[in-house]
Order: C-alpha cells, then structure tokens, then sequence
C-alpha cells in the first residue's frame, strides 16, 4: 500500500466529511464540527506541505497511473487547502447558528477532495471524476442560502451552465480516447509525438474546442464567463471565495496537465485559441469590472480578467520562438499568480461576506447589500475590516507590498522573456486599469461618508481576513520558499 | 550593526506606526514630528561624512545584488552618491518640516502624520535603490500615500485628482517596468547571470547584442515612466488637478520631492545607458524639457488659482532638468557638459526646497482668507507683513533671482547648455520675461494693492507657518550665495560620470 501513502491528505478530508455528516445527525450543537472540519483541513494541509517535493519515485503510481502525487499537484492542493481553511473559519461566523451547517462542511470538504483530485490527476477519467466531485459539491454549496432568490437562482445558474461545460468536456475526452487508445495524459502525448499526422485533423481540433470550452467555463474565460458574475454574485459569499479561489484554479490545474503536457505536439494550433482568449478575457473582464456597482460583482469580473492574465502562458508555452527556459519561468509564475489571486480573491469575497454579515446584524440592509454605497466611510465604520480588505484589494491590483504584486512581476517577466512584448504590454495596461476600480472602493472605505455608526466586527471573519494578509505580506518580503515551489511544480509539469 | 540608510527608513517605519497608533493631535503630531527630524538628523549626518567608496563609487552602501528572492536575482541593495544623497537630504527636510508646518492638523490627525511620515519612507526608498526591484517597488509605493493624502484631506474635486494621479503615473510605472524586465532578461542571456541589480544591469547594457528596436525600447520605456513623473508636457496634466486638490503639506513633498523622483531617475537610470540608445533620445529629451520651460510660463499666467499657478511653474522648473540632462549627454567640451550635469542635478535639489516655500505660502492663503483665486486677493501685506516677506522672497527666488539658489542652477544650465544645445538654450531664454512676469503680477495681486475688505479680518501668519518657510527661505538664500557643499559633491559626480566613460558624446550635429 505504499504507494497510496501520498494519498493521506485526501483520505482524511474523505473522513472527516463522512464523520460530520453523521455526527450532525445526532447532535444539536453543531458549531464543534466547524472545529473538527478546520483541524482536518490544518492536518491535510500539514501533510501535503511536509510532503511537497514528494516524487513518483517514491509514490508509485497509485490507481494504475492515473494519479500522480508531485510538486505541482502539491502546490495546487496548498492553494485549496488555504483557501479551505480560511472559508472554513469565516464559516464559523457565517453558518454559526445555521441548523444544518454540518452539510455545508461535509459539501466544502467534499469539494475540496474534488479539487485536489483533479491537480493529482494524470488521466483523463481520474481528472473527470474529480471535476465532478469538486462541481456537485458546488452546486449545492452555492444554493445553500436556500430562502434566498438570489442564492437559488446563482446554484441554478452554475448547475445548468455547469452541466453543460461538464458534457462537452467529455465530448472532447471521448475523441482524446478514439484518436489515441488512452485516457492517460503521457500515452495520448506520447501516440500524438509519434503520430504527427493526426496533428491538425478535424477529429483533434473538435477535441481541443470542446476541451477548452470545457475548461475555459470553469477558469471563467470570456466568453464562456457569463455564469461567473450571476452565480459569484447570487451565491453566500464564502462560497464565492471557495468557487472565485478554489473551484477556478482547479480549470487550471487541469488546463496545465491537459493541454501544456497532453496535447503539447498540437501547441501550434491551441496558441491563437489562448492568446485570444487570454487578450479578451482579460480585457472584457476589467471593463466589466470598472462599471460595477456591487462591489461582489466587480470582484467576479476582476476574477475573470485575472484568468486572462494566467492565461497568457498558455501562450508564452505555446508561443514557437520562445526559449525554452521561458516556458518554466510561465509556468511558475502561472502557478504563482494563481497562488496569490486565491489568496487575495478568497479574502476579498470573506471580506464583502463580513460586510453583509455586519449590515445583516445591524438590520440596516436596504436594497443589495453588497451595493458600494454599503461601503461609504467603512474605514470608520469597521476599520479593521476596511484595512485588512484595503491590503488584499491592493494584492489583487499588483501594488506593493504585497504577493499579488510579485506574482505579477513574475508573470509579466516570463512573457517578456518568452518574446511577447505586445502580450505584456497589454497585460500590463489591463493591470494599470484594474487599479480603478479596486481604488476606487477603496476611495469609498476611506473618505466616503459614513451611513451609520460602528460595527462589531465578527471575529472569525477578522481572522480568516487576517491570516489572508499576512500570507500575502509575507509572501511579498519572504517569497523564496514559494517561487522554489513553483519552479518545482513547473519542472515537475513539464518534466524537465 | 545597520548602516544609517537603513536607520532612516527603519525610523520612519516604527514611527509611522506608532503615529497610527496614538489617539490624540498632540501624540500623533510629537512622535511624527521627533521621527522625522530623527531621519532628518541622521541624514545631516551622512552629509558630514560623506566619503566615496573609490571602487564603486558609493558612499553607505548597505546589502548586496541577489540576497533578496536570489532565485531571480533581486537584491536588499541600498547605497548613495552624490545624485541619491543631496536628494534623500532634500527628502527629509522637505519631511520633517512639513510635519512641522501641518501643527494644526486635526482632521484624523494619526492617519495624516503616519502617511506624511510614509511618504518620507517611500521617496527615501527611491533614492538609495540599488536593485530595481526595489527602486520599482518604492517607485509604486509612493502613489500610495499621496493617494490617501489627496483622497482623505483634499479639496472638493478630490475623488476626481486622486483616481487621476494614481492611474496616470500608474500606467507609466508599469511601462517603466516592462523596460526593466527586458533589460534583465537580456543581460541574463548575454551574461548568463540574471540580476536584478541596477549597477549590473546599467554597466552591461551598452554592450548589449541585440536589436535596436529592444534597446530604444528599453530606453524609450524607462524614459517615459520618468517624464511622465517628473512631469513633462504633453504628459503634465495629472499634476495642476493632483495639487490643487492636496493638502498643502501634500503639495509641498508632491512638488518638493515626488516629482524629483523623475529627475533622479534621468540621472540615476538613463544617463548610463545613453552612449547607446539613439541620438534622437537625447534631442527628445531636450525637446521634452524646452516645450515643458516654454509652455509653463504662459499656462501659468492664464490661471486665477493661486496655487495653480505654483503647480505650472513646477513643470518648467523641471523642464530645466530635461535639458540640463540632455545637454550634458550631447557631443561637446568637458567643461560645459559637466556644468550643466551639475546644474540639473542642482535644480533638483534648489527646485525641491523653493516650491515648499511657494505652496505653503499657498497653504498659508487658504488657511487664512478661505480663498486661493487671485482677484479674491489683494493687498495681504496690510494684514500679514512677516508672511509677506517670506512669499515674496519665494516668489523672487522661483523667477531666478541672484542670490537664490534657483539662479545659480538654472544659469549653469543654460550656461552649459549654450555649447552644445544652443538653440534650445536661445528659446528657453526667451521665456525668462515670462516667467519672471507671472510671479510678479501674481505677487502684486496677491500682496500689495488695495485691501479687498469682503475677506474680513486675517490674522496674521502663525509660528509654525513661519518657522518652516523661513527655513527654507534660509536655506535657498544661503545655497544662493554659498552652494558649494551641495554643488561640489554634485559635480564630483557628474565629472566622475562624464570623464569615466559612463557618458559618451553622441554623435550629431549640436543644434
């Protein structure tokens, strides 16, 4: 059993999701479990740090293959497993006195073994199944405010438009496993570098279409988008945070191990798909974003315009005159830039679900409650919140000192090293855009008029935010450990 | 044991944090105001004994390339010579008495003393960076305080000036920045050592094998993040609508240092790499500086606020240093190009304390008559004649007069510039009168004439008003007659730039 060993992490999510679940049937007081689902979540998290670097080597190949435990599925199940736990503390305040709160740690558990199978995966159905896992558990998460329209309608949403992208993304495996004979990512890039002639044909290029449709639905790429800002919007917001930080890097962890190993012999024809997908994405997600007027939408839109800026390496891999030591410093900072969105993005979404919470607690909701007109003089209002919101809303920007701001620093330097001034210079335009309208509800927490008097700040919602901006400040003055393990996943990814 | 830079930027950042921690004006105002004259202290000091290290040329260099993140070579790298120095000085004095001149601050007082004492932080930052990464990162930072000390405290149209100034010179900076990536990424493939530090970089850039296009693009996009701060026109017009709206302590390090940021940058950053960009570069450059030095005076001359008026004269003074660069560059004598690398980087410094004069006498109109619009004015030297004084001697001394240190650098610009750029030297001396007209007419409207009685009775100019200009008054005075400690250590420099080899004559005809 040695080689399932590596596989303890998600064992113990499985479990302790299975425990909650039938716990809460015989309990009343149900906030303990919200503890007991945190320190699963710390223990999984503990394991999957002190095993990082962990190679098949040493693993096997558990599953016949189709799972793989190496540096870059490490990173990525880090970055659920973060975000995880800072829904999870921000649930305790949210979900605190919900009488059937111990589904809704069961589900985020459930969704998070999701998540972290995909990242493990090395097989199409593998990476399927975990799809899966991760969009069901989702899609009741995101309903899970069952007496609020809104939240009905953003489950319906996702459920619908989910669905949908979850079908083509099969359609495009089922033609990957006619044209090769294999579901396994290595075999089908193998069969494609030994056949070149099946490069270039109808039956592959409909694969690749359906695939990145597939994907691009869950990374939230325009114009596969439109679910994004409704469900984000609609859905209780640490739920958002768990979809906007979680659920979406998934689309990337899969994305990568997809197209940048399994279908890298045909990068010719998938590097136009991305570079366009990544200009328009994020452009259309910063103009979107700038004309919000509910601070939860803007940070969905922001969402989708920062796929756009992890998409471009897709381009910078794909892109044929760039060199080769281009293609791992794209990869790191993909991995990187999507490490600090999470962060930030999970904060961000905590930090609008603190606002309600307190307008909720105060009985001052008229209207939206996310509107920015809520967020008039918060600085005053709820300083600590406003702070801690004001550093992640900078992170999410790229303005110092913070992680967000290096992530993009080695983001961008990856795609002038890979020869794409024009690309940068887009990206970087996009970027200096974005700062509008994270200012501009900065402008509102700080000399916009207070409507009321002061709050009392939840507790676990301060923490959650907290412990979101010390990582990210952290990370900014002490990045070492990270980017070696981010360079690690890139060579791990990309074998060299 | 840490070296005085890093003392300075670690006093200012313990001192920011406990002014917002205080509760009261009266703490927020003593710790801000005891530590920034702790910095400001410490860097008299380094004035004293200042000594050039003779290999590379740095005095108080602190860290080393690559200690930082060494996976992609970023370094804690700090260090100052004779441009950085004179220039962290002018920071400080500028800082530390502008928390003197905001006593009365009472508006969230902790906030406003903690973001004064950041902003003094942050432009020290810019000017000690030896690492780009870290001078990038200062460089970004500097919005941030400004932002919230337009935002927090600024006038009326000030959502408006705040977004504004934040995303213009953000965009520029990010420009700035694409210019750094590609000079670290070629140098890193020609040496195989992928560095971030700005001495490597700067010394391997000449001999850099590859096209023209990424070498003018690496030069074109550092430059424009550098004109766009300092700022030249056409790319001037976040700054009248940024000082307007700022408090007037704002204006005064906006103006004093903020905008030295793009100066320093010339100096620090291009001049090296100029023996090997196009020539063009440099009669741009010089063509930025003289459109900046011809259209100040007349932008200025049609405007009824006061201040700004200030914030027009602001962009030509700055065009002097365009051209000052520009000439110092151009084919020519020793001699001359020395003296007008001095006189810019002498400008800078004489420009910074000067225009702290002229906008907290600005601060003192508002602060006193509620009105910044001239014809409101008139006849103020009935009711505050010690003010007076001090304005005036701003107001001359921002015209160029003899005895002020703003004459002797201008006039080794110009002198300097006459061999080389002659004709640009013609144009801009054509706008003395101009400029010379607008301050007087804007004094004899503002100070003398009739007493407009609808302002009621002023008081006269407070202590604290007073102590801090006529410091600076003091000090413009006495670099006017006496300039050599700072001159001397600036043309040590710019001589050790130009004979080294650092600087080459262009090719080209002078025109």
């Amino acid at each position: 059993m040695t080689g399932y060993t590596p596989l303890l992490p998600e064992g113990i999510l499985i479990g302790v999701a299975a425990l909650v679940i039938l716990v809460g049937l015989f309990i009343e007081k149900k906030k303990i479990l919200g503890y007991f689902t945190l320190i699963g979540l710390l223990a999984s998290l503990g394991l999957t740090i002190s095993s990082w670097n962990i190679t098949t080597a040493y693993t096997g190949a558990p599953f016949y293959g189709a799972i793989v435990v190496d540096p870059f599925a490490q990173i990525f199940n880090m970055m659920f497993l973060f975000v995880g736990i800072l829904v999870c503390i921000a649930a305790l305040d949210a979900y605190g006195d919900h009488k059937n709160q111990d589904e809704f740690y069961a589900l985020m558990l459930l969704a998070i073994v999701g998540m972290m199978t995909v990242a493990l995966s090395k097989d199409l159905v593998a990476l399927f199944i975990g799809f899966e896992l991760a969009s069901i558990s989702t899609y009741a998460m995101a309903g899970f405010d069952k007496h609020d329209p809104k939240s009905i309608e953003a489950a319906m949403k996702y459920f619908l438009i989910g669905g949908l992208s979850s079908s083509l993304m099969v359609f495009g495996m089922s033609y990957l496993y006619g044209l090769t004979g294999s579901t396994n990512i290595d075999t089908i890039a193998a069969v494609f570098a030994e056949n070149t002639a099946l490069i270039g044909t109808p039956a592959i290029l409909l694969a690749m279409v359906m695939l990145i449709a597939g994907f691009g639905f869950k990374m939230a790429f325009v114009p596969f988008h439109m679910w994004a800002p409704d469900t984000y919007e609609g859905a209780p917001s640490i739920v958002s945070s768990l979809l906007a930080a979680g659920s979406k890097k998934m689309g990337f962890a899969a994305a990568f191990r997809v197209f940048i190993i399994g279908l890298i012999a045909m990068k010719l024809d998938w590097y136009i798909a991305f570079v366009i997908l990544a200009v328009v994405t994020m452009t259309v997600g910063n103009v979107l974003a700038v004309v919000q007027k509910s601070v939860k939408r803007m940070l969905a839109y922001s969402s989708v315009a920062h796929a756009g800026y992890i998409a471009i390496v897709f381009a910078i891999v794909a892109y044929p005159y760039a060199s080769a030591d281009a293609t791992g410093l794209a990869v790191a900072g993909g991995i990187l830039h999507a490490f600090s969105h999470a962060i930030g993005k999970a904060g961000a979404f905590i930090a609008v679900g603190a606002v309600t919470y307190m307008l909720m607690s105060k009985n001052a909701v008229d209207g939206d409650p996310n509107h920015i007109d809520n967020y008039d003089g918060l600085g005053r209002r709820a300083p600590l919140t406003a702070l801690l919101m004001t550093i992640m809303l900078l992170s999410l920007a790229g303005i110092p000192p913070t992680f967000g701001f290096t992530s993009k620093w080695y983001l961008f330097l990856s795609a002038i090293k890979g020869g794409l001034l024009w690309l940068a210079i887009i990206c970087v335009l996009n970027s200096a855009l974005s700062v509008y309208y994270y200012a501009k509800v900065i402008m509102r927490m700080y000399w916009g008029e207070p409507k009321g008097d002061a709050f009392i700040e939840p507790p676990m919602y301060l923490f959650a935010m907290t412990i979101a901006v010390i990582a990210l400040i952290a990370l900014f003055f002490v990045p070492d450990g990270v980017y070696y393990w981010a360079d690690a996943a890139a060579h791990a990814l990309l074998g060299v | 044991m840490i070296g005085p830079i890093s003392a300075i930027m670690l006093t200012l950042v313990v001192g920011a944090i406990i002014t917002l921690l205080t509760n009261s004006t009266a703490q927020a105002r003593a710790v801000a105001i005891v530590s920034s004259f702790i910095a400001l202290a410490i860097s008299i000091w380094m004035f004293l004994t200042y000594e050039l290290n003779p290999v590379t040329h740095l005095a108080f260099e602190e860290g080393s390339a690559n200690n930082w993140i060494s996976s992609i070579g970023i370094g804690y790298h700090v260090g100052v010579d004779g441009i950085g120095l004179p220039m962290v000085l002018l920071a400080t004095i500028v800082c530390a008495l502008g928390t003197v001149y905001s006593w009365s601050e009472s508006k969230r007082s902790n906030q406003f003393f903690a973001l004064v004492l950041l902003m003094d932080l942050t432009l020290i930052g810019v000017f000690v960076s030896l690492d780009f990464f870290m001078f990038y990162v200062f460089w970004e930072l500097t919005l941030l305080p400004m932002f919230f000390l337009i935002g927090v405290w600024g006038g009326p149209r000030k959502d408006y000036s705040a977004i504004k100034f934040l995303i213009y010179t953000h965009i520029a900076s990010v420009i700035m920045m694409l210019g750094i990536f590609a000079m670290y990424y070629y140098n890193g493939i020609n040496t195989g050592v992928y560095t971030f530090d700005m001495m490597t970089l700067l010394h391997s850039y000449p001999t850099l094998p590859i096209s023209s296009f990424w070498k003018n693009f690496i030069f074109g996009a550092l430059m424009f993040g550098f004109i766009v701060k300092m700022p030249s026109v056409p790319f001037h017009t976040w700054l009248p609508d940024a000082h307007v709206e700022a408090p007037t302590v704002g204006s005064i390090i906006l103006a004093g240092v903020l905008l030295k940021m793009g100066g320093y940058g010339l100096f620090r950053v291009l001049l090296p790499m100029i023996p090997n960009a196009s020539p063009y570069f440099i009669y741009a450059l010089a063509l930025f500086g003289l459109v900046s030095i011809i259209y100040s005076p007349f932008a200025a001359l049609a405007q009824k606020d006061i201040k700004k008026l200030v914030a027009f004269s602001s962009i030509g003074h700055m065009g002097f240093i365009s051209l000052g660069v520009a000439a110092s560059v151009a084919a020519g004598l020793e001699g001359p190009r020395i003296l007008a690398h001095t006189g810019a980087m002498f400008q800078m410094f004489s420009h910074g304390i000067i225009t702290a004069v002229l906008f907290g006498s600005c601060g003192v109109i508002e602060h006193h008559t509620h009105t910044r619009i001239i014809d409101d004015l008139g006849g103020l030297t009935k009711k505050m004649p010690k003010f007076a004084i001090l304005m005036v001697a701003g107001f001359f001394a921002s015209l160029g007069l003899p005895l002020c240190s703003g004459f002797v650098a201008e006039f080794s610009i110009l002198g300097g510039s006459f061999q080389t750029l002659p004709i640009f030297v013609a144009l801009a001396a054509v706008t003395i009168p101009f400029t010379a007209g607008y301050h007087l007419w804007a004094v004899q409207r503002t100070l003398w004439g009739p007493y407009n009685e609808y302002l009621g009775d002023i008081k006269e100019i407070k202590w604290y008003e007073f102590a801090t200009l006529a410091i600076w008054t003091i000090l413009f005075i006495v670099l006017g007659i006496y300039p050599q400690p700072i001159f001397n250590m600036m043309r040590d420099t710019a001589t050790y730039f130009i004979t080294s080899g650092n600087i080459l004559p262009i090719g080209g005809i002078p025109i």
